[in-house]
This record gives structure tokens, C-alpha cells and sequence, in this order.
């Protein structure tokens, strides 16, 4: 995924298949913008300027009036939740979630049958012993 | 007065070829289109392939500029004459002391080299909080997944999955929006017991031999499990 690809698109598709009323960030994917913590800028100690280049996505988010907002990757998750939210007002503003984290959300699905789960239970179980690895709580 | 500037274009180690720096005429399209611009007194990318054009590229090297850009690829994309912005920037991040880049990413990349992650979470630690989770996934109130472990160094599944150190270490729940959707699709998927970490921060301080290691042992983790697809949820 490279600016202008607009590979964005598969992302818009999905986003659209859990919620209805999706608003873009803008007019055009080619007018949109970093969060402003990539590049491992969410890492870096530049704080100030890290906030300053987020207030251009911080505008874009307050102008869509969305209550939530859907990052691709930790870094925007992080920069807008923890960074943005917090040093701007950004209207209706409330969350921020992953977009797999809408996906799993938005999920309806039957719980695994009793053979299933046995199996599982058993795969499961040879994996801990062949690791080592011990839980009380089961059994 | 300010000193005149001699040019000295014979020992340039960044923007030797033409499709990095010396191509650029000085349009400006690339500096008006940065979110970066204004944000490092006296600096943006033209001025930074402006400077490197004319021999000056260790004021790019020394100054905050190339950290404080994203990387983001806006200006290389509208820039008309195909100057690789983007690799001339990071490229002076790879040319910055290794104990100068700023932040924890060179430690990180650093830590990953010698402990497999980022964060040097050990295995055993890993393995426990993994297993701790599965009983807390199968019982969840909302959306309860009966059945559900994560499995580690499974042979032959069908895809393997990295993780990114921070969840492990300090938002392990967030792991669980990929594991159910794992769960709901019947997933035949597997995480590895050992270097499974996604995030390779030699992208980011500009560590050519770190970050290659890295993407290196993930592929090494799909070989010896026989799992053909990697998914990098990063
Ligand atoms: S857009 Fe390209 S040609 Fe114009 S100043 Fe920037 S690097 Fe030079
Ligand atoms: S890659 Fe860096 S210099 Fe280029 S537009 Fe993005 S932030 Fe600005």
C-alpha cells in the first residue's frame, strides 16, 4: 500500500460491509493525510511536532461529524486515540478502532460443535504439555 | 553576512543518482503539499533535496527533518521530475550514528536482534499469556468462541500470523479481534514460539541489516512450520 494506490479502497469496502452511514475523510483519497504518527513517528520523542502534523488529520476528523473512526494500523489507532482525542476537540468525536477490530465486532457467527471443541481441546492440550506450559483453572 | 556556501558534490554519499536528488528543479510542488512543512524551523523536503543537491547533505543528516516526516510519500508522488523523496529522506536517517536516532527504535531494533522482539518478552512469558487467554475468549460474555486456543508452532497450517510486541506486553485483549475472526472463519492458523514479532523498527531508524534479519525470520518461521501464507496485521 503506497499513497495514491488507492488500495484504500478494499479498506472502504470492508468498512462499509459493518456499518451503514460511512462518511470519507475528504473529497478525495489524494487529498487525505498521514495521522502524522508514521514512519515511526509514534516512537519518536517529538512530541510537539508529531501533535502539530496530526492537526491537519485531527480537522479532517472533526469536518466528517463521525463518532468513530477506523485506523489501518496501530500507529494511526494510537496517534488519534491516545495523541489527537486528547490535545484536540474533534467534534462528535468519540472512538477509535482497528479496522479488524471492526470486523470482529460486526461478527455473527455459531459457537463451534461439541466435536469441534473437543478436538480443539485435544490439540490444545498436546500443545501445552509438549510446551510445558500449565493452567490451573483448566480441569 | 552568512559565510558563502563552497559546493561540494564529489563525496556525496546520498543522491548520487539522478532519480534522487539531482534531477529536482526546485519547483516547491513537494514542500506545499507536506504536512511536514514549518514543522522543523528552516526545513521541508525541497530544501532538504535542495541541500543534498548541493553537497550539503550532512545539515539533512544532523537535522530533525527526515524524523519528523512520516515518510508519508505525498511529496514523491506529485513530485514532476521522479525524485525518490522517500528514499533520500530515510536514507538519511540510515546515514545518522547509530546512538543518535532519536526515541527507542534503534534499542528496539536492537533488543529484537538479540531477543526476538521488540520488547524482549521471553517465551515462556509469551506461551503462558497465550494460554491464559484462550479460557477468557472461549467464556466471553459477548461473543463467546467454545473451543478457541491459540496454537503455537502448529506444522502445515494455513497461515502464520506475527504479533506486535505492545499487545503482548501491555493491550494483550486486543489480540483477541484477529483470534475471533480467526475463530468465526474456522482459521487453520498458527503464531510461532519464537521471533514472531511484526514490527521491524529497522524500516524506521534506517537499519538496512536489522530490518532485513527481521522480515528474514519471519519468512524462517513460515519455512520450518511448512505455512504458506504470512499475514502481518501491522
Ligand atoms: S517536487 Fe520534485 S522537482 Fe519539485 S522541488 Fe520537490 S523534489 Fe524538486
Ligand atoms: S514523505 Fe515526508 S517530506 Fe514527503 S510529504 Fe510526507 S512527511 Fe513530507
Amino acid at each position: 500500500m503506497a499513497f495514491g494506490d488507492h488500495e484504500g479502497d478494499k479498506s472502504r469496502w470492508i468498512v462499509s460491509q459493518c456499518c451503514e452511514n460511512v462518511a470519507e475523510m475528504c473529497d478525495s483519497p489524494l487529498n487525505n493525510l498521514c495521522c502524522g504518527a508514521g514512519g515511526g513517528a509514534w516512537a519518536m520523542p517529538y512530541t510537539e511536532e508529531r501533535l502539530a502534523y496530526g492537526k491537519h488529520k485531527a480537522d479532517q476528523i472533526t469536518k466528517t461529524g463521525a463518532e468513530l473512526v477506523i485506523a489501518p494500523c496501530h500507529n494511526c489507532r494510537d496517534q488519534i486515540m491516545k495523541g489527537l482525542a486528547k490535545e484536540f476537540d474533534m467534534g462528535n468525536y468519540k472512538e477509535t478502532m482497528y479496522i479488524w477490530e471492526l470486523v470482529s465486532e460486526s461478527l455473527v457467527y455459531e459457537p463451534w460443535s461439541e466435536e469441534e471443541i473437543k478436538k480443539a481441546h485435544a490439540e490444545r492440550d498436546a500443545q501445552f504439555e509438549r510446551d510445558g506450559v500449565e493452567l490451573e483453572e483448566l480441569e | 553576512m552568512q559565510e558563502p556556501i563552497t559546493i561540494d558534490r564529489s563525496n556525496r554519499r546520498l543522491g548520487t543518482s539522478p532519480e534522487l536528488a539531482d534531477v529536482c528543479f526546485a519547483c516547491g510542488t513537494c514542500a506545499s503539499g507536506c504536512p511536514a512543512t514549518g514543522l522543523v524551523p528552516g526545513w521541508d523536503p525541497r530544501k532538504a533535496i535542495r541541500a543534498i543537491a548541493l553537497g550539503l547533505e550532512q545539515e539533512v543528516i544532523d537535522s530533525k527533518f527526515p524524523w519528523v516526516c512520516t515518510l508519508c510519500a505525498r511529496c514523491e508522488y506529485v513530485c514532476p521530475m521522479g525524485v525518490q523523496l522517500v528514499k533520500t529522506l530515510r536514507g538519511c536517517r540510515i546515514l545518522r550514528e547509530r546512538d543518535e536516532v532519536p526515541g527507542p527504535i534503534h534499542k528496539g531494533t536492537i533488543m529484537n536482534f538479540e531477543r526476538g522482539n521488540n520488547l524482549g518478552i521471553p517465551r515462556d512469558d509469551l506461551l503462558f499469556l497465550l494460554a491464559d487467554l484462550g479460557p477468557e475468549m472461549e467464556e466471553d460474555e459477548k461473543q463467546p468462541c467454545p473451543g478457541f486456543y491459540v496454537p503455537v508452532d502448529k506444522e502445515g497450517a494455513n497461515i502464520i500470523v506475527t504479533m506486535n510486541s505492545k499487545e503482548p506486553f501491555a493491550e494483550p485483549d486486543d489480540m483477541k479481534f484477529w483470534w475471533r475472526i480467526f475463530y468465526a472463519a474456522k482459521e487453520d492458523w498458527t503464531v510461532s514460539s519464537t521471533n514472531w514479532e511484526g514490527v521491524n523498527w529497522g524500516l524506521f531508524s534506517g537499519d538496512d541489516e536489522n530490518w532485513k534479519i527481521q522480515v528474514g525470520r519471519v519468512l524462517e518461521n513460515a519455512r520450518r512450520l511448512k505455512v504458506k501464507t504470512i499475514l502481518y496485521p501491522e
